[in-house]
């Protein structure tokens, strides 16, 4: 498999400044994106996925370890020109309008003058900021601008996209676009690498996620291996019986008060269901629950405690 | 370096005089030098003949300074306030590298130091014209030295910028101007004077040696006498150039080469 992005032993320490400890951001990190796959990076709080991300657009020098971008070891100027990337908490020159901006970022770019006036006002409507195109951004509102720092990752037609927690300052409709948007360009054969706290999001773009904490890696895969399925079954009924009555089996539990859902183990299944009928509910759906990414993170990043960095 | 690095180079340069129009600090230095201006003739002086001098030499010395403060101000804020704004990891993560950044963006600020001395010859000429009836174009030369030697400072202040917030960067350009205007006299005589601590003697050699003589720069006395006593030629002018060039050179490789270095 042919990889855009490999990471090996990656290791970055902040100079604490004057007569104070350094700090380790990094300590052996190992990341692998595919072509055409979206990599979701998740930690908590001061993990170092700010750091990692900054390491392959060359902003900051790792101490030690190895980034391999598109097969080579350049990281020069040259192989940026495939990498689009949206820093954390984007921010601009305020008094530019995003179209003028976006022709700015398209210069740097190389682009011709010609395609970048086409280029910009396509991006700015797929952000849906068509029309405040000509608005200086000093009137903009946070997501506002995080909706132009994806127009401006997108200038010169990546295919390599980098982004540190996109969807961050979104309102909700903001977030579905994002995520919509990310999904049109991964099937447009996009590589996407993408920081987020935002599991479910992560859970419905990614092909895969690497767990990361105090600068290490603590877990990664495809998520369908990740979230294995569990041996525990979603009872999901039309109708419910007359709730005293019921006699359920001991692993048997409501997921809601509405009693609508149960939950049971595979051994007791059976069991269950054959009770809830004689009661007279309804069984709309019965499935095999898969653990989601929320309960997967909380398990493996929470079982390491609460404290951020040191 | 090809087409496509001068066209980077380019867009960083605009980019420092849009930023500067944008930045009230510039207006007001550039208002403030003009109304002092048409102030010099009320300095007081004995007689007729000379007021045209002090008026000409007072004009100078305070274009020099206008010139002087927006090419430290802008040379000395620009990086820290970039990356201050985290704006410099939108732009350094396009396809262009950093000396082209740098670079750029001090061509950038001469630009607009440039742009400043043309709007006050102007203002200087049609004032001497008006109010004294001499045409003057050999005021320009004057303003060509001041903008060599702002080049320079430019190119320190740049060079502190890499590493020290603009406050700083302010202080250390102003004491390199200062220390390269006193060198020809006070660093001489610390070098050369009977008796000296050898020490001093040492440090002052060093310093000698490796600044620039910026006195050399400054012809607004000559200028303002009307070259009565020296005419400034083309070849003077050539020199100067040329010290600026190398100067600013060097200045400019050794911050390029440390902010291509350090972590953003
Ligand atoms: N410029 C810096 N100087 C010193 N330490 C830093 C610097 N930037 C980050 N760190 C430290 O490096 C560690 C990793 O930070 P990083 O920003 O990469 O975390 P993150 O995973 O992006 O966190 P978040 O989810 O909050 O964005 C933290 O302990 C942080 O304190
Ligand atoms: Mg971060």
């Amino acid at each position: 498999m042919e990889t855009v992005l490999s990471i090996e032993d990656l290791h970055k320490e902040y100079s604490g400044g004057w007569r104070k400890p350094p700090r380790t951001a990094l300590a052996g990190l190992n990341l692998v994106v595919p072509r055409g796959k979206t990599i979701g990076l998740l930690g908590p709080n001061g993990a170092g996925k700010t750091t990692t991300l900054k390491c392959i657009m060359g902003l900051i020098r790792p101490q030690a370890g190895k980034i391999d971008l598109f097969g080579g070891e350049v990281t020069g100027a040259g192989v940026r020109k495939s990498i689009g990337f949206l820093p954390e908490q984007p921010y601009f020159d305020l008094y530019l309008t995003p179209r003028k901006l976006l022709a700015y970022y398209g210069r740097l770019s190389g682009m011709h003058e010609a395609d970048i006036a086409a280029r910009t006002a396509f991006l700015l409507n797929l952000v849906g900021m068509g029309e405040e195109a000509d608005l200086s951004m000093d009137k903009y509102s946070k997501g506002m601008l995080q909706r132009i720092g994806l127009a401006q990752a997108l200038i010169s037609q990546p295919e390599f996209l980098v982004l540190d927690e996109p969807s961050s300052g979104l309102d909700p409709l903001g977030k579905l676009q994002v995520r919509d948007l990310l999904l049109g360009l991964k099937g447009g054969g996009t590589t996407i690498l993408l920081s987020s706290h935002q599991l479910s999001e992560i859970e419905e773009i990614c092909d895969g996620v690497a767990i990361i904490h105090k600068g290490a890696n603590i877990a990664s895969g495809g998520l369908d291996e990740l979230l294995r399925p569990r041996e525990e079954y979603e009872i999901s009924l039309e109708k419910s019986p007359p709730p005293a009555a019921v006699e359920l089996p001991a692993s048997a539990s409501w997921a809601d008060p509405a009693q609508t859902r149960l939950l049971v183990n595979k051994g007791e299944l059976n069991e269950a269901l054959r009770s809830l009928l004689e009661r007279g509910a309804l069984v709309a759906e019965v499935r095999q629950r898969r653990m989601t990414l929320e309960e997967y993170f909380v398990e493996q990043v929470g079982s390491e405690g609460w404290e951020v960095g040191e | 370096m090809g087409g496509r690095g001068v066209r980077a180079i380019g867009t960083f340069a605009w980019s420092v005089v849009q930023d500067a129009l944008h930045r009230k600090v510039f207006y007001a230095i550039l208002a403030f030098t003009v109304v002092l201006i048409l102030f010099t003739p009320l300095i007081p002086s004995a007689d007729v003949g000379v007021q045209i001098d002090l008026m000409r030499e007072a004009a100078l010395g305070l274009t020099s300074i206008m010139a002087f403060l927006l090419a430290v101000i802008l040379g000395a804020t620009i990086i820290p306030g970039e990356l201050g704004r985290r704006t410099l990891y939108n732009t350094l993560s396009k396809s262009v590298r950093r000396w082209q950044y740098y670079l750029g963006k001090y061509a950038g600020i001469v630009l607009v130091v440039a742009t400043s001395l043309v709007l006050t010859f102007v203002v200087l000429i049609l004032f001497v014209l008006i109010r004294f009836g001499v045409f003057n174009p050999g005021l320009a030369k004057a303003l060509f030295a001041i903008l060599l030697e702002a080049a320079i400072l430019v190119s320190v202040a740049m060079l502190a910028s890499v590493y020290f917030s603009p406050l700083i960067g302010i202080l250390l350009t102003g004491l390199f101007y200062v220390a390269c205007h006193v060198k020809g006299d006070f660093l001489y005589r610390g070098m050369t004077g009977a008796g000296q601590n050898p020490v001093v003697k040492a440090i002052s050699g060093l310093f000698y040696y490796l600044l620039p003589n910026l006195e050399r720069f400054n012809i607004n006395e000559t200028i303002a006498h009307g070259e009565r006593v020296f005419e400034v030629g083309a070849v003077e002018l050539l020199l100067l150039f040329a010290i600026a060039a190398t100067f600013s050179a060097i200045f400019l490789y050794i911050g390029g080469y440390l902010f291509n270095r350090r972590d953003l």
